[in-house]
């Protein structure tokens, strides 16, 4: 799976790890039990601090996506427990991007279609 | 015996001249992924854009045309002049001069297409590439296979010492001088044990990311790493075979034109090594280039006149080269910058000494013979 980090973004690099891993579970390109590189070596890959890709992984074990341990690394989680609830934070994201998408003149139908593609 | 170390700097100096001015001054230069060290773009070949582009890159490769043919030039009068010290001064500043000269315009072209980008607004700096399936996974180096010819090197460099030291006897005296099979011995040993933490480094290189599909990440990386461990095992094979042959040689002759011959083989193997190398990495590129179907990074920024890389939000020491073959140290590193500018010192320290040795005669010594060591 390829991540892409942009190192002039407003989004902090490890939330950028981060959405990206979210996506890639959620697509199957990241399959349960896939084991993820360890600290250092992604830190070594990217060419970042090995505290920025720690602080990733710890928000992704919090979030419940991932489980790490020290003898296996880091893995996907196989069964990630599901709420049926999206968080408040992501209300309010989705709302913020769903105001923008209907000032650019984006329609429902459109905006449905799209959010077909992604799920 | 200045006139070998002559004919050595000579057969050195201008192939090394003309390969670089090969490399870096393509004459098609369109068709490379690189064009004096910027990332080609398909901007570069429309309209006004690649009239500017040809203008460069003619006007860049014209000059280091001149600096090169100079270069060759200077190199055969140097040949001919009679061997002195002021004459090894000569031709160690020649060389350091090629290195400088040579990266004017290579730089000066660097810098024109990056204004170019500029101007085209096709700078699109920051974006990093990386492959999850393949991290810390992709690897090519067998260690044993590097260690092997070190091990023989080490067991020739104890054996010349046992010589040396008579305590092992081939010969009732060794032709050579006394204590040259250990000097000479340790010289390749360690040039040898030298190129197993390079030959680590080179294997774990970041891998490159140039497709979607994690499969021809891996194995497009794991070509390029195999050219490389190829490339240090060969060349640590070709030290240590040399360095026993040499030493049982030197123990039956000790004559000028073998000692010639001996380090003209030496230097043409390992340029021979080098060379194969080269060539399988290119291949290796061309076979992938059809695979490549992602957007590659633009760090263009971050390379100084398409040389010397320098990139404080990159904790890596060592990357890959922008043009040529091999890596080269990440300048903004804390360890990047000691080891510049011990480099730095070395270098200059190294040409101030030579300096002062032809300015108070210690560099004729050499030719007549006086406080020459081990005579």
């Amino acid at each position: 799976m390829i991540i892409r980090i942009d190192e002039y973004s407003d989004v902090p690099i490890y939330m950028q790890i981060r959405n990206q891993i979210v996506m890639g579970i959620s697509s199957g390109e990241l399959k349960g039990g896939e084991q993820l590189p360890t600290v250092r070596a992604l830190a070594l890959e990217i060419g970042i601090n090995t505290m920025t890709v720690s602080k990733t992984y710890q928000l992704l074990k919090q979030e419940g996506y991932i489980m790490t341990d020290r003898k296996n690394g880091a893995r996907v989680r196989e069964n990630i427990a599901q709420s049926g609830v999206l968080s408040g934070e992501n209300k309010t994201e989705l709302r913020r991007i769903v105001s923008e998408a209907r000032l650019s003149g984006v329609s429902k139908e459109e905006l449905k279609k799209l959010i077909d593609e992604f799920y | 015996m200045t006139w070998i170390i002559k004919l050595i700097l000579f057969v050195c100096i201008v192939p090394t001249a003309l390969i670089m001015f090969a490399i870096a001054f393509p004459s098609n230069p369109g068709k490379k992924k690189m064009i004096f060290g910027v990332r080609d773009n398909p901007k570069f070949h429309e309209g006004d854009a690649a009239k500017r582009v040809k203008e460069i890159t003619t006007s860049c490769r014209k000059a280091a045309l001149i600096i090169t043919i100079l270069v060759c030039l200077i190199s055969v009068i140097l040949l001919i002049l009679p061997a002195n010290g002021m004459t090894l001064l000569l031709w160690v500043l020649l060389i350091f001069a090629e290195l400088i000269l040579i990266a004017v315009p290579f730089g000066k072209g660097n810098i024109e297409l990056k204004n170019l980008k500029k101007e085209l607004g096709i700078t699109k700096t920051g974006v990093v590439y990386t492959d999850l399936t393949s991290t810390n996974t992709v690897h090519s180096l067998k260690l044993p296979w590097i260690i092997l010819p070190n091990a023989v090197a080490l067991a020739g460099t104890i054996f010349a010492i046992l010589t040396d030291f008579g305590v092992i006897k081939i010969v009732e005296k060794p032709a050579c001088e006394k204590y040259a099979l250990t000097m000479m011995s340790l010289s390749f040993l360690s040039i040898g044990i030298m190129f197993v933490p390079i030959a680590i480094l080179m294997d774990n290189t970041r891998n490159m990311v140039i497709s979607r599909d994690s499969n021809i990440n891996a194995n497009y990386n794991r070509a390029k790493k195999k050219t490389w461990a190829d490339l240090t095992i060969a060349f640590s094979w070709v030290n240590a075979l040399f360095l026993t042959g040499y030493s049982i040689l030197m123990m039956f002759i000790n004559n000028d034109a073998v000692i010639l011959c001996g380090i003209l083989a030496y230097t043409l193997l390992i340029m021979a090594v080098v060379v194969i190398g080269a060539v399988n990495q290119k291949a290796v590129e061309k076979r992938y280039e059809r695979d490549t179907d992602l957007e590659l990074q633009d760090d263009d920024d971050k390379w100084i006149f398409g040389m010397f890389y320098y990139n404080k939000n990159d904790t890596r020491l060592n990357v890959e080269k922008r043009f040529g073959y091999g890596a080269t140290i990440n300048i903004a590193h804390p360890a990047g910058k000691v080891i510049t500018v011990i480099t730095a010192l070395l270098l200059l320290g190294s040409v101030i000494l030579l300096i002062y040795f032809a300015a108070t005669g210690q560099l004729n010594d050499l030719e007549t013979g006086v406080n020459v060591p081990f005579k």
